[in-house]
């Protein structure tokens, strides 16, 4: 009657089966046999993740577009998946949110029926799974997104941070992680940031969140795609021990009013 | 000597069945209070109050796997729906109206199957306390719904003296604290009125000593919902150190 092993996917999957209902997430594309043209699909752009003294944060900017086109000013690119768990998604806005909605389903699915939440290791896996599972759709050029996943360890104590190739290959990073069009342009700035002033992970969450509102100001400097700080106000999460909390708006309003008048324009 | 299959009849021994079953389980307590809804129930082993999906909790009397398998089927129908289509159209009337009742009437109405041993109370959050919702499933696939409060114990006389003294004590929107220590009386009556089954009326100190007795081989547990929360979870279960204070109240 119901599944055993507290599994989404199965669910779904059974669901489909029985009623015929067609669950577009368990649906992938053929390839065409030339790319679709780039302005049907809307993507999100830059977003942001470091380490704080005891937790993790993302940032992210609010802008989507489809080829060169602004489509929306108001996207959310950082999504809790659970009490301890963030996502930060780049690209494909269509599929990743859908795949955001699987995967805090799967998560509290599990917790839910199997009274334990699921292992670290559980959720990462599950994300490769999304991820591989959406494959034929981004070799077809449509639906390809790579996200990024923030975790607070409470065995550690400590923020973790993972990012993902298109093929669902998982990667722990030690300080930060950017994802997007305009992430590889700030690449460097990581670096010269951790190699002048310390490991993101042992500085105090503020000064992390002020590094990550300067890294997306520089992001949007050098991307023409990445709506940058000014225009509209970027998203802030973060997850410590206490649970996953947003930055409110006035805290990142006077956070970019101070980084402009200390003349970073 | 044969007599031919009686419909009538073997309905009356199922349910006879059933409820000699369910007289010794022990109640569950549900009560929607200002920033939250609470189940509070007595545990002797095992978990008894379980959460379902974002804004629904339940918890039932019954045998072990009855419970399981209620408890296994509101899940994956409240996830199937609420990813297939919204969290917001995951509602108490539609999991428990639609999903579980009618598999529960088809068990206790087919002689080929084992009926199921269960009672289970269900509640649901919303953005104020006289939204909030209880139902109560039956054995037998009956379903009503309760505002403010609902109660599941042995017998129907247990649930009727437990819904009186609520029904005396609780303001209408009573505090988590008022709350907590009206629900544990309440509980000791209904379990005292499914054991003692010749009186009408357990006094409050009749009751409130069957819970000091319990207590000594049970654990209370506590689960709530909660309206204002930062957390992503809206459910939790109240952790013991916070139910200590109640307790030696008593």
């Amino acid at each position: 009657m119901y599944t055993t092993s507290g599994d989404f996917y199965e669910l779904l999957q059974r669901y489909q089966a029985q009623t015929g209902v067609r669950v577009p997430l368990l649906q992938s594309v053929n390839a065409p046999a030339d790319p679709p043209n780039a302005a049907l699909e809307i993507h999100g752009t830059t977003v942001i993740a470091v380490k704080f003294k005891g937790g993790v944060l993302n940032v992210g900017d609010r802008r989507a577009t489809a080829a060169n086109a602004v489509m929306y000013d108001r996207a959310d690119k950082i999504i809790p998946l659970d009490d301890h768990t963030l996502v930060a998604i780049a690209g494909a806005y269509g599929r990743a949110m859908e795949v955001v909605r699987y995967l805090r389903h799967a998560f509290k699915y599990y917790a839910r029926s199997q009274l334990q939440p699921m292992s670290l290791d559980g959720k990462l896996q599950e994300v490769s799974r999304a991820l591989a599972s959406n494959l034929p759709n981004a070799l077809g050029g449509i639906g390809l997104f790579i996200p990024i996943l923030s975790v607070y360890d409470p065995d550690q104590d400590r923020g973790r941070i993972f990012f993902y190739d298109v093929s669902g290959a998982r990667f722990e990073t030690p300080e930060y992680g950017a994802a997007g069009s305009g992430s590889e342009r700030i690449r460097g700035v990581f670096d010269y940031i951790t190699k002048t002033k310390g490991p993101f992970s042992e500085r105090p969450m503020e000064d992390a969140l002020r590094e990550a509102i300067l890294l997306l100001d520089i992001a949007a400097d050098l991307d023409a795609a990445t709506g940058g700080i000014d225009k509209v106000l970027p998203t802030a999460r973060y997850a410590n021990r206490d649970g996953v909390f947003e930055v409110p708006e006035t805290t990142i309003r006077e956070m970019v009013q101070a980084i402009r008048a200390g003349g970073n324009a | 000597m044969l007599t031919p299959y009686d419909f009538q009849e073997n309905l009356q021994q199922r349910a006879q069945y059933i409820r000699n079953r369910l007289r010794l389980g022990s109640p569950v307590i549900g009560i929607s209070y200002d920033v939250g809804v609470m189940l509070l129930a007595l545990k002797r082993r095992g978990r008894k109050v379980y959460e379902i999906y974002d804004r629904l909790m339940f918890s039932a009397i019954g045998n072990q796997a009855d419970v399981e398998n209620l408890r296994l089927a509101a899940i994956d129908f409240s996830h199937q729906e609420g990813f297939v289509r919204s969290p917001d159209d995951v509602t108490i009337q539609r999991v428990v109206g639609f999903a579980l009742s009618p598999a529960l009437k088809k068990a206790f109405g087919d002689p080929l199957t084992t009926p199921f041993v269960a009672r289970a109370l269900f509640a649901e959050l919303h953005e104020t306390p006289e939204r909030d919702q209880f139902y109560t499933l039956n054995y037998d696939g009956e379903f009503l719904p309760y505002e403010r409060f609902a109660v599941i114990g042995g017998t129907n006389s247990a649930e009727e003296q437990a819904t009186r003294y609520l029904e005396a004590q609780l303001s209408s929107t009573p505090s988590f604290e008022t709350s907590v220590a009206i629900a544990l009386t309440a509980w000791g009556i209904a379990y005292e009125a499914a054991q003692q089954e010749d009186i009408d009326t357990v006094s409050e100190e009749a009751g409130r000593n069957r819970l000091r007795e319990m207590l000594n081989e049970a654990q209370l547990e506590l689960g709530v919902l909660e309206r204002q929360t930062l957390r992503e979870n809206r459910f939790r279960l109240v952790p013991q150190e916070q139910l200590e204070p109640f307790l030696r109240r008593l």
